[in-house]
């Protein structure tokens, strides 16, 4: 059986869960401009966040790289770019960079001569998009033109136990089906490196994995003489949990390794390198294409993304207390059928049914540094 | 000795405005935080994406900047949303109870439905709007204010009309007992031996060096020079060439007295006078640290036009030039260029920028606060892990 689902598709041919009109700050300075704009435009909404300025190099690059996947999301019909005028992170620079097979626009508040001004011409421009995308209808399409998402949230050993084995068999259905899947690699799955990179036939992805998994490097500039301090190995007991939490990745082979805010280039199982911070993790995948995202957990998660639906999987709390947070809530019974559960889940959702974290309206944006800014 | 009216707090210091806030401590609340704060007019959110997963020299720094945003004069009560065991809401409230702010934190868990949580922090918000209505003012002289002296979004006349101004009413406040803070350190770069020169002690002195010193070299750290970046290119269509250039029209905000004291990013001075504070030239960044220190109104000069505030000072936009107050006039305070045509002189707008501070600490809104403009970001000093 084909797994299908109903979405919306894009003037660039990939299909969305959700039918947005993406507002994108790029720079924190219009941040306020940004969401009165939201607020005025049916289906609108906006990504605001701290960065775009007096930023260097990667740094800067990792924020572009960034902005430059959202405005791509499937889940945006088109994205308007408001800018402020002088920051690093132009708007002229934005647009580049973005193809132009979705409706694009870039204004900025000091060539419009002020906020007001600039509100606007950004609503003007959002509300005929929001119009024609109004007009747009869900038609079934094969799951196998998104991409999903997936990251850990605090994973604890008795919770993995729980969750891994019903995870590891939606992975493995999903791939079975050409869906792609983006998983996040963050710290706590690192130390897995080793054992993950022996289902890497790309010699490079192998060697990577095998890297990640002598320790963590991270960067850190106060102390600019010790330039070691980024490296810490892992423990014992970080790569046993590690080892536990790679069986949420199921048994197919890895297609490759990912560096955070870049796009996938080989399609099945992705791995994707994120931050332990939850929306910033969120804003990663879903600058790397993922429609949805599934977030596996030991407990209910109070954010998901405002770029797209994030669902909640986490063990089911014993005695009758229902979690509001938690989309599916796993147990010890049988897997497969749990499986079928969670793929499910993920297809009403994706078909336009909310999320609790939808439901509840908390969702963010937000991305990461790699380094200091000046 | 001039005088205004403000909001006297338990430990003494004194508020321009009355503000009640909720904040988060770790980025996973951002959502709820700002949910909770729309429930209840009055209260503002003041959220940010750090506080998780972080080395413990940005867990230091964010905590630092939490405390001093919510122990600010100009702060009346503060509701802190945290969760989980280590989570520092309930530690930084109870200091901030022992010093006599009114400080609440809020801590979800798992058994708690959210419903009960945004009920409990609703209840507790609102009763703190109503007691910060019942305040009253009482008055204080300008021996009591700080005034954190910021640039954004620069171009050339920026050193040469607004920044010199600023510079002129740093020098005024100085010498009637107040306290200046100029900060931005690799916006000192090029320019660093003038202000060191300028040190009481040459431990101070040294002290400046060394933060500007260390700068460059975290950058340089991760294979970067500040000095290619900076100017923006915002900054370069204004006219702007070099690093050194921006640096040394910087650096004029400062005036001429003796720099008294270098402090941490969000570190609270000990001396009055002039002070430095260590933090990036990004404005939002820098204007939240100057205010965490304790500065109550802020001084913020802009040749291209920036429109960013704060959620819990004023702050006051000093334009460059007369095109920019032409075509901008909602995010300009004081137009600084009215030098360049030649009406007024440089003490003149600092005269004039001295008279609006003083009105805005007697609590007249500020471009900025009547475009609710509160943007707060934290600096970070390394990857999130």
């Amino acid at each position: 059986m084909t797994y299908t689902f109903e979405g919306y598709q894009r003037s660039d041919g990939t299909v969305g869960t959700r039918n947005h009109v993406g507002i994108v700050s790029s720079v924190i300075c219009s941040s306020v401009v940004v969401r009165e704009i939201a607020e005025h435009v049916p289906l609108a909404i906006p990504f605001v966040h701290a960065n775009g300025c007096a930023q260097l190099g990667d740094d800067f690059q990792l924020t572009k790289n960034i902005l430059v996947g959202v405005t791509k999301n499937p889940n945006l019909y088109g994205s308007l770019i408001v800018g402020l005028g002088c920051e690093t992170n132009q708007v002229s620079g934005m647009l580049k960079s973005i193809p132009k097979t979705k409706p694009t626009k870039g204004i900025a508040i000091q060539e419009l001569f002020g906020g007001k001004n600039t509100i606007s011409e950004g609503v003007k421009a959002a509300e005929q998009w929001a119009e024609e995308a109004a007009s747009e209808t869900r038609k079934t399409y094969p799951l196998s033109a998104i991409n999903v998402g997936i990251m850990t949230v605090d994973p604890d050993e008795s919770s993995l136990h729980q969750t891994a084995p019903v995870i590891g068999k939606v992975v493995d259905r999903l791939i079975d089906n050409d869906v792609n899947v983006i998983m996040g690699m963050s710290k706590t799955l690192e130390p897995a490196g080793q054992i993950l990179s022996k289902r890497a036939p790309n010699p490079k992805v192998k060697q990577d994995l095998h890297t990640l998994s002598e320790g963590m490097r991270r960067g850190r500039w106060e102390k600019v003489q010790d330039k070691t301090t980024g490296l810490h190995e892992w423990s014992e007991e970080e790569t046993d949990l590690a080892n536990l939490e790679a069986r949420l990745t199921g048994t197919k082979s890895i297609d490759g390794l990912l560096d955070y805010g870049s796009y996938p280039e080989e399609q099945g199982l992705n791995l994707m390198r994120v931050p332990s911070n939850i929306v910033e993790a969120l804003s990663g995948l879903a600058s790397a294409g993922c429609a949805v995202v599934l977030m596996v957990s030991s407990r209910g998660v109070f954010t998901g993304s405002v770029a797209l639906p994030s669902m909640t999987v986490a063990p089911q709390i014993e005695g009758d207390f229902e979690d509001e947070l938690v989309d599916v809530a796993v147990t010890n019974n049988d897997a497969d059928q749990q499986a079928d559960q969670v793929v499910q889940k993920i297809i009403d959702i994706c078909s336009g049914q909310e999320s609790k974290l939808e439901e509840l309206e908390l969702g963010e944006f937000s991305i990461s540094h790699s380094g200091t800014t000046y | 000795m001039k005088t205004f009216n403000g909001y006297r707090r338990k430990n003494g210091t004194i508020g321009v405005r009355n503000h009640v806030i909720v904040m988060n401590t770790t980025g996973e609340l951002a959502g709820l935080t700002k949910k909770l704060a729309n429930l209840v007019p009055g209260a503002v959110p003041v959220t940010h994406q750090t506080g998780q997963m972080q080395y413990p020299e940005d867990i230091q720094q964010i905590y630092r900047t939490l405390k001093g945003t919510a122990g600010h004069p100009n702060v009346s009560a503060t509701l802190f949303i945290g969760m989980g065991q280590n989570d520092p809401a309930e530690t930084i409230a109870e200091e901030l109870q022992k010093e006599g702010h009114h400080v609440h934190a809020l801590t979800v868990q798992k058994s708690k439905p959210i419903s009960v949580v945004l009920n409990e922090g609703r209840q507790w918000l609102a009763e703190a709007v109503k007691r910060s209505h019942l305040e009253k003012k009482e008055k204080a002289d300008v021996t009591e204010l700080t005034i954190g002296l910021e640039c954004g979004g620069s171009d050339a006349w920026s050193g040469v009309t607004a920044n010199p101004s600023i510079g002129a009413f740093s020098d005024a406040i100085v010498a009637d007992g107040g306290t200046s803070i100029l900060a931005e350190t690799p916006e000192a770069i090029g320019a660093e031996h003038i202000l060191a020169k300028r040190s009481v002690s040459k431990e101070v002195g040294e002290q400046f060096l060394k933060i500007v010193d260390e700068y460059e070299s975290r950058a340089q750290a991760i294979g970067e020079d500040v000095r290619s970046a900076n100017p923006s290119p915002g900054n370069i269509t204004g006219g702007l060439t070099t690093l050194e250039e921006k640096s040394l029209g910087c650096i004029k905000k400062g005036g001429t007295a003796p720099l008294e004291e270098v402090v941490p990013y969000s570190g609270k001075p000990e001396k009055k006078g002039f002070i430095f504070m260590d933090t990036p030239g990004y404005d939002v960044e820098s204007v939240a640290g100057m205010a965490a220190g304790g500065a109550q109104i802020v001084l913020f000069s802009t040749g291209k036009g920036s429109p960013t505030g704060s959620p819990i000072v004023p702050v006051v936009k000093i334009g460059t030039n007369p095109k920019l107050y032409k075509n901008m006039p909602e995010h300009i305070d004081v137009n600084a260029g009215k030098i360049l045509e030649g009406t007024h002189n440089i003490n003149d707008i600092g005269m004039e920028i001295y008279d609006l501070v003083m009105e805005v600490a007697n609590g007249e809104l500020t471009a900025s606060e009547k475009n609710n403009h509160q943007e707060f970001a934290i600096w970070r000093l390394a990857e999130t892990m």
